[in-house]
């Protein structure tokens, strides 16, 4: 198949699943009541979905080692940063944070 | 549609999201050179970006493309990469019923892990459901637009915020300050704990499953959690 008409196909197959899975519950739900079981494990996905997205993103180099000891700046910026949030709750602070320790940590360690 | 939009909301979504942008624009580049060498045409690897409008999603489908993969193994890898999306909706959808349906189909559009993470603490700490869903739709209207014109940019321009910048760790950095202030629980320390495990110990698996997998057991431990150490208040 041609590489254009290929790439165009998978555009609006993709977009249809990227936006079905998007819908999906939105829509199921809008007019009858969620199981009880699905509503006490929805309670969780925040916490439990952010740490999966954040975790990897913090612990391993670029190269996909697991570094979990101070050799890592990545580990050190999102430890002082998550302390920010802690205490502030708010985002810029969090980033501002965590970037000015993350440039400084590649800095002094040359 | 009238009846549900304030603007003062809609422009408090945008502001809120707008520290987001930094570390969304590379990322938006990186989409739209990926796509152009898989072999897309400029204005394919932007309606790449506009229809699938998904990070995730379309760096799986460029990079399949390049490596020669079957069009079914692609979208069945896109599909996998976007379950995480079900886990959004299901979120959303006990603060999103009572809109009408138009409102529920534009913002389930917009619905991304950033929309998600910059929206849920407004939700749960408001019910004037008219200002949320405006802040909702502020916050999606301006993930998608800069993604749109970061795309462009990667198109045109290539690559051109240096690497060695790591101005990608700004989205993970965003997530760590919603995650953090929702610690304050034994039950969501025990999530935490067991998806951070898991996400880390199952790395090994291919597209990303590991996120998956690791917050569906995150979930698990807090249905178990809740049960052993008794409900949340």
């Amino acid at each position: 198949m041609d590489r254009e008409l290929t790439i165009w196909l998978l555009i609006f197959a993709v977009g249809a699943i990227t936006y079905t899975a998007r819908l999906s519950f939105i829509a199921l739900f809008a007019r009858r009541d969620m199981p009880p079981l699905l509503a006490e494990a929805l309670k969780h996905v925040p916490v439990a979905m952010l740490t999966a997205i954040v975790l990897p993103a913090v612990v391993f180099l670029p190269t996909g080692v697991l570094r979990l000891d101070v050799g890592n700046p990545k580990l050190i910026a999102a430890l002082v940063a998550g302390a920010v949030a802690w205490w502030s709750k708010s985002a810029v602070a969090t980033i501002v944070v965590g970037m000015i320790v993350l440039w400084s940590l590649r800095w002094f360690m040359g | 549609m009238r009846t549900h939009f304030s603007r003062p909301a809609f422009l408090e979504g945008i502001r809120d999201m707008a520290p987001m942008m930094l570390g969304v624009i590379p990322f938006g580049m990186v989409c739209g050179v990926g796509a152009i060498s898989a072999g897309a045409s400029p204005v394919a690897a932007l309606a790449m970006s506009m229809i699938m409008f998904s990070g995730a999603a379309q760096i799986v489908a460029t990079q399949l493309l390049v490596a020669g993969a079957p069009f079914a193994v692609i979208l069945l890898s896109c599909l996998v990469v976007s379950l995480r999306l079900l886990m959004y909706s299901a979120t959303m959808a006990p603060y999103l019923r009572p809109l009408d349906h138009r409102w529920r189909n534009l913002l389930s559009f917009v619905l991304t892990d950033q929309a998600f993470a910059g929206t849920l603490q407004r939700f749960k700490r408001s019910d004037d459901l008219r200002a949320n869903a405006s802040y909702f739709l502020g916050t999606g209207a301006l993930l998608w637009g800069t993604w749109q014109i970061a795309t462009l940019a990667g198109i045109v321009a290539g690559q051109v915020i240096p690497a060695s910048w790591q101005l990608e760790f700004v989205v993970p950095l965003c997530f760590l300050a919603v995650l953090v202030p929702l610690l304050r629980d034994r039950v969501s320390i025990v999530v935490f704990a067991v998806a951070a495990i898991a996400v880390v110990a199952l790395d090994a698996m291919p597209l990303r499953l590991s996120m998956i997998c690791g917050g569906l057991l995150g979930i698990a431990a807090g249905i178990l959690g809740d049960k052993v150490m008794g409900k949340r208040g």
